[in-house]
């Protein structure tokens, strides 16, 4: 029964047919060593849309986020199967450049992680080493507007960053991540470390990007979840440990009407 | 003494009061015991390092003076200079340490970054283990075969500090590869996300961030060539030539500060009088320099640090 369930697609929006597609995974098994954490995922991610993946702890879905900007790389053990779309060109065939991916695709961590270096050469430097000829205060100053952190720190731009506060500090890491003006912005539990009102500040600051960018988060909090993100897809593990996609569409009508019963078990508190 | 306390304990405490009371006081009395011990040990470390540093001032001090510096010892007039020896020793530890950094960080960088693990790397990091526990005389006669006569150097600075240098690599090797390996991940993932390449990330980043570290590697590599002398013996020799005082031609043979000590006390100087006096007065000197260059070094890393931790 348990494995009959499984083996049906992901209910619903299997691709989103309106919407420009930012991201696809095709096919997409990660493996680290022998185990497999991530089986047979499809999911395309709408451009300049908020996409939030959740799920129990153990379910792939930041194994998932880092295999969309290559950070899996780092991981020697780590091996990946089936295609990444993005743009049309699978961003794991052999002639493509990982660091030329992560232009295009910028990345948010769970603990805020600035640079030693002043705020304004933490934004500084991702544009410096991709070559940006323009100028660098005016993209210093428009980064840190756009993560509204502008008016926190434009009187000590040259500072550490290590002397903000973590909300700060996190906001920092997105301004510095826009900096390089990136297509895609994933976010892993960006939030996590962070107070409620730091939280909710980011929060507000993604909606704002979503106009200009696509965001995909990773969380724990099922309320942010819904609270911020457009579509939302739900992972699980099976009796392999395996991480999968069990549902996926938009935000609002996976948490008031799950078409799967394990993911109402999930958003109904039930288990995970 | 404090019964409330005892009252409200434990069952087993109220069952047998009398014997947890005395249980708690022995437990109280050892851990006095323990603190008086370990503070005693620390008092004493800086009472062998103060009694080391003021007997040789003390003995040493007299003889310094700005001649003494400066100038070169003769054998007629009673004092010795020793202007020549600080000389060499500084121009071997510079020659030696423009050696021993870049290939020592280089190969930390490749240890810590690049390896993977695997039986070349096994092979490196058990032979760079093995080399640092080699005697520095044994350094010596290599570095008499190899620089001396296969490669013609002859007794000169250059074969010192060449054999200085493989003598020193793996303590650099691994005091940098510690530094390199204690800059937090979250930093490389920053930048590799930011679209940095791997030589970006090491030398804007990490390398950066694990300088304070580096710069430790350096003065204690540093120290180490300042006070050597059996392998300095063996390939730069004991002399200066009267000709050469002073000569920046790394082919010269040349005389160590640590060197001339050794001469003086166990070989001797014809015809030199006060000979103890001019050894005394050489170890004050060697001392006074690796304070100097330690305490210089340790306010450098200081500063770094405090850079790093995001002091203004």
């Amino acid at each position: 029964m348990a494995l009959a369930i499984q083996r049906t697609k992901p209910a619903e929006l299997q691709s989103s047919p309106n919407e420009p597609v930012a991201i696809e995974a095709n096919q997409l098994n990660i493996y680290y060593g022998k185990f497999r954490a991530v089986r047979d995922l499809n999911l395309s991610v709408p451009a300049r849309k908020i996409t939030a993946m959740i799920g129990p702890s153990g379910c792939g879905k930041s194994t998932v986020l880092r295999s969309f900007n290559r950070m899996n790389d780092l991981v020697a053990i780590a091996h990946t199967e089936g295609e990444v779309l993005f743009q049309k060109h699978n961003i794991y065939a052999p002639e493509v450049d990982p660091v030329e991916v992560r232009r295009r695709i910028g990345m948010v961590f769970q603990k805020p992680n600035p640079f030693p270096k002043s705020i304004y050469d933490n934004i500084a430097w991702g544009a410096r080493i991709n070559g940006f000829k323009g100028n660098m205060d005016e993209l210093v100053e428009r980064s840190l507007r756009q993560a509204a952190l502008w008016d926190d720190v434009k009187e000590k731009l040259h500072q550490s960053a290590l002397g903000l506060s973590g909300g700060q500090q996190q906001r920092l890491c997105i301004a510095r991540t826009i900096a390089t003006q990136p297509e895609i912005i994933l976010m892993d539990e960006p939030c996590s470390a962070l107070d409620p009102i730091a939280t909710l500040k980011i929060e507000d600051l993604m909606r704002e990007l979503a106009s200009n960018y696509t965001i995909i988060i990773v969380t724990h909090s099922m309320q942010q979840a819904a609270r911020v993100s457009d579509f939302t897809a739900f992972f699980m593990v099976d009796e392999q440990r395996a991480g999968h996609l069990v549902e996926y569409g938009p935000t609002k009508g996976l948490f008031t009407n799950p078409k799967d019963q394990r993911t109402e078990d999930y958003i109904t508190g039930r288990f995970g | 003494m404090n019964n409330t306390l005892l009252e409200n304990s434990t069952q087993w405490m109220k069952s047998d009061p009398q014997n947890s009371k005395r249980t708690l006081q022995r437990h109280k009395l050892i851990d006095r015991i323990a603190t008086a011990l370990m503070s005693l040990a620390a008092l004493l470390l800086v009472l062998v390092l103060l009694s080391v540093i003021g007997i040789l001032l003390y003995r040493g001090l007299s003889t310094i003076s700005w001649k003494f510096l400066t100038t070169a010892g003769t054998f007629t007039e009673i004092g010795g200079g020793i202007g020549p020896q600080i000389f060499v020793s500084v121009y071997i530890l510079f020659l030696s340490l423009l050696f021993t950094t870049p290939l020592g960080v280089g190969a930390a960088i490749y240890l810590a970054e690049y390896a993977k693990p695997g039986r070349l790397t096994t092979a490196i990091r058990f032979s760079t283990e093995t080399l640092a526990s080699v005697p520095s005389i044994v350094f010596g006669i290599f570095g008499a075969i190899v620089f001396l006569t296969v490669m013609g150097l002859g007794y000169s600075v250059l074969s010192g500090a060449l054999t200085l240098t493989l003598l020193n690599l793996p303590l650099m090797v691994r005091i940098a590869e510690d530094a390199i390996r204690a800059v937090p991940n979250a930093y490389r993932e920053a930048s590799l996300a930011l679209a940095g390449t791997q030589w970006e990330t090491i030398r804007k980043i990490i390398l950066p961030a694990a300088l304070p570290g580096i710069i430790t590697a350096i003065v204690l590599t540093g120290g180490r060539i300042i006070g050597e002398t059996a392998p300095l013996i063996l390939t730069t020799g004991t002399t200066i030539s009267p000709n050469a005082q002073y000569s920046l031609n790394p082919f010269q043979t040349g005389e160590t500060l640590a060197v001339h000590i050794w001469v003086l006390k166990i070989v001797g100087v014809p015809g030199l009088k006060d000979a103890q006096k001019v050894a005394d007065g050489t170890a004050a000197v060697l001392l006074l320099i690796v304070l100097i260059v330690n305490v210089g070094a340790a306010y450098l890393s200081q500063r770094l640090q405090k850079n790093l931790r995001g002091a203004r």
